[in-house]
């Protein structure tokens, strides 16, 4: 029950964002639809007790999978879906609580939660790669030693 | 084979409003590049970073390649105007449009405001910045000072930008602003728990194109532009993390 709350409020939370990064309205629901998809993944995963970077890195990847599939079908740059679909997983309450600490004098604890927040960008990014070069194969631009010519 | 001069116009053209508007380097280049072949050019190469183009091709053989440039100075995001660019390409590279045609509607787009009205955007920021706040451990009583204090925020960067040449300084003044009134709020009974507030009222600000994209760069390759486009995310991170400092050590 509580997750379907969840849910509704991360579609109405990407729509809001869709509106502030002008995506076109065709893609608007569809971003709020990937952006759920992305809450509902990382959800699942941090519940069968996966790490909380490995759960994002999942999400980020269905995320930016879906995103270049739709883009494909309906014809339109792929960020304008992608950005909607990850921004559920960008790590804002530990940026802010790393630099809460800081603030505070507590380093230690300002680098733990700073350390957190790279590793979980780090994944979002990781995501966005695996799926691009998924969505790439075959368009090789040139190989290291020349073997493939 | 059409004029040259005009073509080379509506391609910076394009390129000028994509880069803008927020696309990433490599969809810029791909675009010019397609365009220029498609009017029967050979050599074509494009250049983009975050803050120019520079396009060039070969007019015909034994002739001297022409070669423009243009400067980009604000960028901002509205990714409905690189959609529409995107549109307006691949009908020209298809030979549906003409090179004058393509140029008029990328002149309609250029002058076209902003694609949703500003006050629609503020509501928009409030929704993002609520919802945000409750998805990050918030509780429902928090959704209202939340949506409160992201739509204060998101009215201070638009109009500080409005006046001052610095971006950083107002994106530095819209999370000292979102941080206070989150924190006032909180001090007059609305909502309980502070920091979830504040996260909430600074989401809408987060450079999220920027670091896509600057992601996206780095990886096809275009280093330079990956790069700068990074510096510029983590610098707009780096203003809103010291506008709520501020707030911090005076208020709380």
């Amino acid at each position: 029950m509580e997750l379907l709350l969840e849910l509704v409020i991360t579609f109405a939370a990407v729509i809001g964002f869709g509106i502030i990064f002008s995506v076109p309205k065709r893609a608007l629901l569809l971003g709020g639809g990937i952006g759920v998809i992305t809450w509902f993944v990382l959800q699942t995963g941090i519940a069968f007790g996966a790490s909380s970077v490995f759960s994002t890195l999942l999400a980020s990847l269905s995320a930016a999978t879906i995103a270049h599939l739709l883009a494909k079908k309906i014809r339109i740059p792929v960020t304008t879906l992608s950005i909607p679909g990850i921004l559920p997983l960008v790590p804002g309450s530990r940026a802010y609580f790393t630099m809460l600490s800081f603030v505070e004098g507590d380093y230690i604890q300002g680098l733990e939660y700073g350390v957190e927040t790279m590793l979980q960008a780090g994944a979002i990014a990781g995501g966005l790669v695996l799926a691009l070069s998924i969505f790439s194969f075959g368009k090789g631009i040139g190989n290291r030693y020349e073997a493939g010519h | 084979m059409q004029a040259a001069d005009e073509v080379m116009d509506m391609c910076l053209l394009a390129g000028e409003i994509m880069l803008k508007y927020g696309a990433e380097t490599y969809r810029v280049e791909e675009t010019l590049e397609r365009m220029a072949r498609a009017s029967g050019f050979t050599n074509v190469h494009c250049f983009t970073t975050t803050t120019g183009i520079f396009l060039s091709f070969e007019e015909r053989k034994g002739k001297e390649d022409l070669m423009q440039m243009v400067r980009i100075d604000d960028r901002m995001q509205d990714l409905n105007k690189v959609t529409e660019v995107n549109q307006v390409s691949r009908e020209f590279t298809a030979g549906e449009l003409t090179v004058g045609a393509a140029h008029e509607r990328l002149l309609q787009i250029h002058k076209t405001p902003i694609h949703y009205p500003i006050w629609l955007i503020h509501l928009a920021a409030g929704v993002a910045g609520s919802g945000f706040s409750y998805l990050f451990g918030g509780r429902l009583v928090d959704l209202l000072p939340a949506y409160i204090a992201a739509v204060l925020a998101s009215v201070t960067l638009v109009e500080f930008e409005r006046y001052l040449k610095v971006r950083f300084a107002a994106e530095m003044a819209a999370a000292f602003i979102g941080g206070s009134v989150a924190i006032f709020l909180v001090y007059a009974g609305v909502g309980s728990s502070v920091d979830q507030i504040i996260i909430g009222s600074l989401m809408p600000l987060v450079p999220g194109v920027q670091l896509t994209n600057a992601v996206r760069d780095l990886l096809s390759g275009d280093l330079l532009a990956g790069m700068s486009r990074g510096v510029e995310a983590l610098l707009t991170s780096l203003s809103i993390a010291s506008g709520i400092a501020l707030t911090i050590s005076l208020f709380l």
